[in-house]
């Protein structure tokens, strides 16, 4: 509505002696304000014709304007300004509507370096540098990586660049594209190239030793800041999932034994097919094959058994540096502590005290027992003496 | 830890689809369907005969119903079971139609029922009531003992019965078959649709279109003035910028002109930055149309026929029953023969458009052909009716024909590149036509025989998109809503920008807001305006009057340039050439800028303008130099 419309005429400059009047009829309230130029004149006697009436056909987006300036009382700026905001508003929806669906896929540059990879040399590419989910890598799931690849054939197609003036190798990227869709979307290849992820290659070297932990000045939490990304990183290999993470200092001994217990027992998925060399097409020598299998075969061992030897060696490396292990020895030992000593140092007084009395009871009533049994038996005695006595009298007076 | 296939992202949240809308233009003769194509502009479809100007007749035969342009053949021989011509008895009493039309189709008749309610009789062939059906029948066998076989019982012969029709029975059995061919060629339900009716319609014939059209299932979203619907279409198309040879101004006088099979509607309106409003009441004639110009055309061949046959035919009107039925087969075929026309591109004297009929009369058969030139004389009479008609239309508005600065063509007749040609002759060189433009030819955007379907889709895609919850902006588009009603200058106001020894008006002329500009208005113009050579960087300054003018119109005569190849010497006839003119009426007030920001262009200093025309119930007319925020203002009242 706030259309401009330009004229193409030029008017030429005013005659010299025009004067800016007002019409010569009626009082007019002139006013000019004498700070600027710019200047208001109220003409209140002068006025223009009468409106007519007139009966509009409700047609058109210029109708449904009209209406709802009328209806909602709005001026022609006011009206602008909903317009402006009701069109933004809907291209906001509009584009949120298109990112709804790419699962936060994300839309990643591609360097020089990555556009001028070979397809030839598809085995050292990173498969998700060129789909471009380097942000995401092993976490990314089989959807994410079907839209990253339609995005990047959208964007990579050789059809795409068809008129454009370029070199010979134009379909190269997109070569690179298609082996690492194969490689990702089919699950036994794609656990594979996540085995031997060469991003993974650097930061693996990179285990944190006990002499660093040591070292740091604050030794605790050192140990965790260390340690802590190592254990989620290695995590991915395991077949058993959720897999205990390092945790922090105050978990208590069954948990930090049961953290250790597992990563001791760590079964992992990692296999090292992917640095397989590779068999030599060309030759049907059955030996030459076999022997490169053997190989093959032979290597995969050899690295699984040094992985799991790494794994082993980062986990006694935490072992030793694990500062809960010597807060748990510790409170261990004090509770022996505290135990032995409960030993040595006997009973106390009162415990003594009420002991003696027990004990002085006890005698007591003994003896109170003892004195009636005594003369308990006396009278017996007694009487058993005067029936003897009585006994042989008879038989004397017999 | 992140687990593999645990990325919180949402689901994708549902954007609920658009209402499928169409647009439907119900005529008296043709009707036709527009949708919104994907690429969101309106096209006319063709319903399922392959059609898109589809008939609006009805023809009942034994147990078949036929509907659309096939049910035209059966005006041959089944005329009295053949429906046409039932739009315009909508909502009409019996008592008010005129009972001498001489008919070709089934006879109006009173309803037998209703009171005062037109009707047609029609013989119709009824399926036998059904028998009882196997699942009815099993039913009975449990009760009664006798086993039943499960061979459903053959239906007995149809009975001829009698069916009494009024005409919002047969538009609703009609828009019902257009309705089911919108969704047919979309393939998902129509939500809701606008229907265009004539401007001439009072309001209880509007009620009956919309309850008839509500029957057929159809949520009706507005009934739309047919004049609208074809400004709209065009108006549509020239700020879609899908035609780039159209400059049409935001503020311009069009001429529609509806000339359909039957009758010949003429609006006049002023376009206002999209606003529309008639400039005169629309003028509606039953006497001039298509079927006019076929009655001219039939007596054309029939003499053709006569005179090659030596058997006498006597049509438009016949009087005997074989006549009558030659009479109606040359119809139908006329229509090819008026399309090949309106297809020519040939010009005067192009390809011939051929009209053939197989045993016309006496079982001998006709083919004739006739060029655009003898087309054009013998629809002369027609197309100089709609030219004289447009000039009473024009003259009641107060206005002349150099005023009208667009013509819109809608209805199936006014394809025809005479009428143009016709009209041509009065209207202004610069007036812009669907012809001039070049978009009828091929199913073009002007294309006047789905102009209308097409506004219609267009103001039905509009209607969809209004907010749903806003009930008072969405009655403002029913019948009778108040806030139709507006106001509008009755004189151009524009700025003068005096010049030094300038003749006539004494300088350059703007003019801001014209006269029939509805109330309220902003205009804003950005020009360029000279300063002079060597002025001080103070004194540059930019001074305009502020005028109300009336238009006028100057009629030169001029004697035509001599044409020297001519040879006889003619009686020099002197040409009219009007003109358009401005007089003075009253001066308002005066405006001054001092230029701030002049460039120098060439030699002479430069600056840009702009100013602005701001109409609400009092009229602010402001200029400033662009970019810089300061104003001269000036405010006028608006007289009683």
């Amino acid at each position: 509505m706030t259309d401009i419309v330009t004229l193409p005429v030029v008017p030429l400059p005013l005659p010299s002696d025009w004067k800016k009047q007002d019409p010569s009829l009626g009082k007019s309230i002139s006013r000019e304000s004498p700070l600027s130029s710019a200047s208001v004149s109220h003409l209140t006697a002068i006025s223009i014709t009468a409106f007519l009436e007139r009966k509009l056909i409700p047609v058109g987006p210029a109708y449904l304007a009209h209406v709802r300036r009328t209806v909602h009382d709005l001026s022609f700026e006011e009206h602008d300004k909903h317009v402006e905001e009701e069109q933004k508003r809907l291209r906001d929806l509009e584009q949120e509507g298109f990112e709804e669906d790419d699962l936060g896929v994300g839309d990643e540059e591609e360097t020089e370096e990555l556009l001028s990879l070979d397809p030839k040399e598809w085995k050292k590419q990173d498969h998700y540098a060129v789909l471009g989910l380097s942000h995401l890598r092993y976490r990314a799931t089989p959807e994410q990586i079907k839209i990253a690849h339609r995005k990047k054939v959208l964007k990579h197609h050789p059809d795409k660049k068809a008129g454009a003036v370029g070199d010979s190798n134009d379909d190269a990227f997109f070569k690179c594209i298609q082996k690492a869709n194969d490689v990702l979307t089919h699950p036994e290849k794609h656990r594979q190239f996540d085995s031997v992820d060469p991003y993974y290659d650097l930061l693996e070297a990179d285990v944190p030793t006990a002499q660093q932990v040591a070292k740091a000045k604050d030794p605790n939490s050192a140990f965790f800041k260390h340690f802590a990304p190592v254990f989620e990183r290695e995590a991915r290999f395991s077949r058993l999932q959720p897999v205990p993470l390092l945790g922090q200092y105050t978990d208590s001994k069954e948990k930090v034994e049961a953290f250790y217990h597992f990563w001791y027992n760590f079964d992992s998925w990692r296999s090292f097919e992917y640095l397989d060399k590779e068999v030599n097409e060309g030759s049907d020598n059955r030996d030459d094959k076999r022997y490169t299998e053997k190989k093959n075969k032979a290597e995969r061992a050899r690295r699984k058994k040094e992985d799991t030897a790494r794994l082993r060696n980062i986990v006694d490396v935490a072992l030793s540096a694990d500062p809960r292990i010597k807060r748990i020895k510790q409170e261990e030992k004090e509770a022996r502590e505290a135990k032995r000593k409960n030993k040595s140092g006997g009973p106390s007084k009162e415990q003594v005290e009420e002991e003696r009395r027990r004990a002085e009871e006890e005698a007591k009533a003994k003896e109170d027992a003892e004195k009636v049994a005594r003369a308990e038996a006396k009278k017996a005695k007694a009487a058993a003496a005067n029936a003897a006595k009585k006994l042989r009298r008879q038989s004397h007076d017999v | 830890m992140a687990l593999n296939g645990q990325i919180p992202n949402g689901g994708p949240i549902e954007i609920p689809s658009s209402q499928t809308v169409i647009g439907i233009n119900f005529g008296n003769s043709f009707a036709s369907i527009a949708v919104i194509t994907k690429e969101g502009l309106a096209d006319c479809i063709a319903n399922e005969d392959g059609e898109r100007q589809i008939a609006c007749a009805i023809s009942f035969r034994g147990e078949e119903t036929y509907i659309g342009n096939e049910a035209k053949p059966h005006l041959v021989k089944n005329s009295a079971n053949t429906i046409i011509g039932f739009r315009n008895l909508l909502g009409k009493r019996f008592s008010e139609l005129p009972k001498d039309r001489p008919t070709s189709s089934a006879p109006v008749i009173q309803h037998p029922d209703l009171p005062d309610t037109p009707a047609y009789k029609v013989q119709v062939l009824q399926p036998a009531p059904s028998p009882l059906s196997p699942a009815a029948s099993a039913l009975a066998t449990r009760t009664n003992t006798p086993a039943a076989s499960q061979v459903a019982t053959p239906r007995s012969e149809p009975i001829p019965a009698e069916r009494v029709l009024t005409p919002a029975d047969v538009t609703t059995l009609f828009l019902r078959s257009l309705l089911q061919s919108a969704e047919d060629f979309l393939g998902k339900r129509v939500d809701g649709a606008v229907l265009t009716a004539p401007g001439w319609f009072a309001p209880e014939q509007l009620d009956a279109l919309q309850e008839a059209a509500e029957a057929a299932g159809i949520r009706v979203l507005q009934l739309l003035d047919d004049s609208g619907a074809a400004a709209f279409c065009a108006a549509a198309n020239a700020s879609d910028g899908a035609s780039e040879t159209t400059e049409a101004r935001p503020d311009r006088t069009q001429l529609v002109v509806d000339l359909g099979a039957s009758s010949l509607v003429l609006s006049l309106l002023a376009v206002r930055q999209g606003l529309f409003h008639h400039l005169a009441p629309p003028a509606y004639h039953a006497d001039l149309g298509g079927d006019a110009i076929d009655d001219r055309l039939l007596k054309f061949f029939a003499k053709d026929f006569t005179k090659k046959t030596s058997v006498p035919l006597k049509v438009a009107p016949a009087s005997e029953a074989l006549d009558m039925r030659a009479e109606a087969r040359l119809r139908l075929a006329l229509l090819h023969t008026k399309r090949t026309i309106a297809a020519s591109v040939g010009g005067v004297g192009g390809s011939a458009a051929t009209c053939a009929v197989e045993s016309l009369k006496d079982g001998l058969d006709y083919t004739g052909s006739i060029n655009r030139l003898r087309f054009d004389m013998e629809a002369a009479p027609i197309y100089s009716g709609v030219v004289a008609r447009a000039g009473e239309l024009l003259q009641r508005a107060g206005l002349d024909w150099i005023h009208v600065d667009e013509v819109v063509y809608a209805g199936g007749s006014a394809c025809l590149p005479g009428l143009d040609a016709a009209l041509a002759v009065h209207l202004r060189e610069d007036a812009l036509t669907p012809f001039v433009t070049g978009t009828v030819a091929g199913g073009g955007i002007g294309d006047p025989t789905t102009v209308l379907a097409r506004g219609a889709a267009l103001q039905a895609r509009l209607l969809a998109e209004i907010n749903g919850a806003d009930v008072r902006v969405r009655n403002a588009f029913q019948r009778g809503s108040k806030l139709v009603g507006v106001q509008a200058t009755a004189r151009t106001i524009g700025v003068l920008f005096p010049e030094a020894g300038a003749e006539g008006l004494g300088g350059q002329w703007i003019g801001g807001i014209q006269a029939e500009t509805t109330v309220p208005a902003r205009r804003t113009y950005a020009l360029d305006v000279d300063l002079g050579e060597g002025a001080e960087a103070g004194s540059r300054r930019v001074g305009l009057e502020v005028w109300e003018v009336k238009e006028g119109i100057k009629i030169d005569k001029v004697k035509p340039p001599k044409d020297e190849d001519e040879e006889e010497e003619e009686e020099e006839e002197e040409i009219e050439v009007k003109e358009k003119t401005i007089e003075k009426e009253e001066f308002l007030g005066g405006l001054e800028l001092v230029a701030r920001q002049a460039r120098k262009v060439g030699k002479r200093w430069r600056t840009s303008i702009e100013v602005q025309f701001l109409l609400d119930g009092k009229l602010e007319v402001s200029a400033r130099e662009t970019g810089q925020q300061e104003r001269s203002t000036l405010v006028l009242a608006v007289g009683p």
